[in-house]
């Protein structure tokens, strides 16, 4: 039975998706118990998973049993879960069932009229994100990535004012990324003659450094730095996640950027191989340059906006950074933080716009200056709020702390001080944005318990969008926790042989 | 030169994706960007066709009980992939299209720099 349990990751989201819109036609309400029902499947073959995977190491599974018998030759999709995208799978499935819980509230008031088709696009986005994390085929990737791609183009469409402009812009640069992604996919299949990721990373050492290959591992890299906003593909970010309804954005920001630094660390280290980026001159320290810029420009844009989505939406540009450089410096602290930051940061964005979400909810602004004494009429959503911070901040013992401990301890080791300086750079401005908030939330008011000064009503987000945000808060400091057992047992086995320690 | 002449469909396919890039990206008109995106898709899914293209090669169509010639029918799997992202192409294009004509009804342009000029207002 455990076998299948690899295709119950897509199955659940992909039949939600495709019977989400039609079951509206029943009964009107019928889309977001369907869309949950699919996501628990998800989420609990992807947590079976995970301790699977760490037990027998790692499972794979062959669509429609094709190419599973030798005499079926290189026909056929393989699924893999192994130690480095097990983590992510169940972070994913996990956040988006969070995230459909809590945006039931929030679909009822933007988009009134339309939840099906949310339910349906949100289920099919969540698809495409599972299929690219899962797949073991870079051409079937090449798929589920448009499939994400396009539900998400939809997904933002739905906001009001400038929306379908920063949605206009997100799908060129989308569809560029995606078309570069496709044509490194050609080349490495020119030199290969093989899509399965298996095979390849079999076939390239013998091939050698050859142009072709370097060319298409460059295409590739363009492809996926584009769809995950790194500096400089990232001027659609910012737009697309504010100008998007806050039930979208609350599962776009954290997931999406996050996948596709995953597709960079899975052509990196599985299909390319970490040798293969150490004999590659130039390349290596230009990415890190790129990174330290990117985590400097993205903190430097997140002082300057009054509005706290556009605040948030810097703050993921910033840390889209702190991942690739962690994987650029090729070594194993170094790699083991990008690969933790991955779920960790997935973590933090989702808790942190779930946190905007509800204070937008009701304040129906964002912008700074509205936020007078917000920590009296929302001291719930408010901890969460400060705890999310913490954590990007670095704050022991939050999951962001650890990742950060082992991104420097990387960038110490090769000698990277640039990037040592931008990440305690960025965690910096954190903490200002943080007192910015406290400042203005908790201290530019009379404060209501000195006798005389008007009292502050109450006004605490509903229940069904608070539990999830202190669960995602709570969850920020559950990861920090357990940060020892989930590096040891499974992302130090995903590292390459080479590196491991 | 020779290495050109002998290469040719390369030399179209990379003139198609730069036509492509460059409308897509240089371009103010959201329609001329839409037709730039599916003249860069075009020049990928010609690529993909031309590597697995062989001359005098037949349909990957195998009969009775014969052993397939490598040499002597065209790889199935390109066009099978390319089958796909042709799929895909028509999809984000419908997308790209659609976003335009609300763009359209909501600033009555197509004009990029119009348009922010009217969202500043």
């Amino acid at each position: 039975m455990t076998e299948q349990l690899p295709i119950v990751i897509i199955l659940g989201p992909l039949l939600a998706a495709t019977v989400a819109a039609f079951a509206a036609w029943i009964h009107p309400k019928a889309s977001h118990p369907l869309v949950v029902t699919g996501l628990v499947a998800s989420f609990a073959a992807a947590l079976k998973l995970v301790f699977l995977v760490a037990e027998k190491g790692a499972q794979k599974y062959w669509l429609g049993g094709w190419g599973a018998k030798p005499e079926h030759g290189v026909v056929g999709i393989q699924i893999t879960v192994d130690h480095l995208n097990t983590l992510l799978l169940a972070a994913v499935s996990g956040i988006a069932l969070l995230t459909a819980l809590y945006a039931k509230r929030l679909v009822n008031t933007e988009l009134p009229g339309r939840q099906r088709y949310f339910y349906a696009l949100f289920a099919l986005l969540i698809t495409g994100l599972l299929g690219i994390g899962i797949t073991g085929d870079i051409f079937n990737l090449y798929v589920f990535m448009e499939i994400a791609a396009l539900s998400s183009y939809a997904l933002i469409a739905y906001g009001k004012g400038r929306a379908y402009m920063a949605a206009f812009n997100y799908l060129i640069m989308g569809t560029m990324g995606a078309c570069l992604y496709l044509l490194g996919v050609g080349f490495v299949f020119i030199k290969t003659g093989t899509l399965n990721i298996d095979n390849i990373s079999a076939a390239l050492p013998a091939l050698g450094q050859g142009q072709a290959l370097f060319v298409g591992f460059v295409l590739i890299l363009l492809g996926a730095w584009a769809k995950m906003a790194f500096f400089p593909f990232h001027g659609w970010l910012p737009n697309a996640y504010t100008h998007a309804p806050t039930a979208s954005a609350v599962v776009l920001a954290p997931l999406a950027t996050k996948v596709a630094v995953y597709t960079m660390l899975r052509v990196m280290v599985t299909v390319y191989s970490i040798d293969y980026i150490l004999h590659s001159p130039g390349i290596q320290s230009v990415v890190l340059g790129l990174s330290s810029i990117a985590i400097v420009v993205g903190s430097f844009f997140s002082l300057t906006q009054t509005n706290l989505k556009m605040i948030a939406c810097y703050v993921v540009l910033s840390e889209i950074g702190y991942m690739v450089g962690g994987a650029w410096l090729a070594n194993e602290p170094g790699l083991t933080g990008a690969m933790y930051h991955v779920v960790a940061d997935a973590a933090m964005t989702s808790a942190l716009f779930m946190a905007v979400g509800c204070i937008v909810y009701r304040l129906g602004q964002a912008q700074l200056d509205d936020l007078r004494g917000v920590f009296f009429k929302m001291p719930v959503t408010m901890a969460a709020f400060v705890v999310t911070m913490a954590a990007l901040i670095g704050v022991p013992p939050t999951c962001g702390f650890f990742s950060k401990w082992y991104l420097i301890q990387g960038a110490a080791q090769s000698g990277v001080w640039h990037f040592v300086a931008a990440l305690l750079l960025s965690s910096l401005v954190k903490a200002i944005i943080l007192f910015r908030i406290v400042e203005i939330g908790y201290n530019r008011v009379p404060h209501p318990s000195v006798d005389g000064n008007p009292a502050i009503p109450r006004n605490e987000a509903p229940l069904s969008m608070l539990i999830p945000t202190v669960a995602m808060a709570l969850g920020l400091i559950a990861l920090g926790l357990a940060t020892s057992p989930l590096v040891n047992t499974i992302i130090a086995k995903a590292l390459p042989a080479t590196l491991a320690p | 030169m020779e290495n050109l002449i002998a290469n040719f469909n390369y030399v179209i396919v990379v003139i198609l994706m730069m036509i492509g890039l460059w409308a897509m990206l240089a371009q103010k008109n959201l329609i001329k960007k839409c037709i730039g995106m599916a003249i860069f898709q075009t020049g990928i899914i010609l690529f993909f066709i031309s590597i697995g293209a062989k001359r005098l090669a037949k349909v990957p169509i195998l009969s009775g009980d014969g052993v397939p010639v490598v040499d002597k029918i065209a790889n199935p799997l390109t066009q099978i992939l390319m089958l796909t992202a042709i799929v895909v192409g028509v999809a984000t294009l419908g997308m790209g299209l659609a976003l335009a004509q609300k763009i359209f009804r909501q600033h009555a342009s197509f004009d990029e720099d119009d348009i922010l000029k009217n969202q500043r207002k």
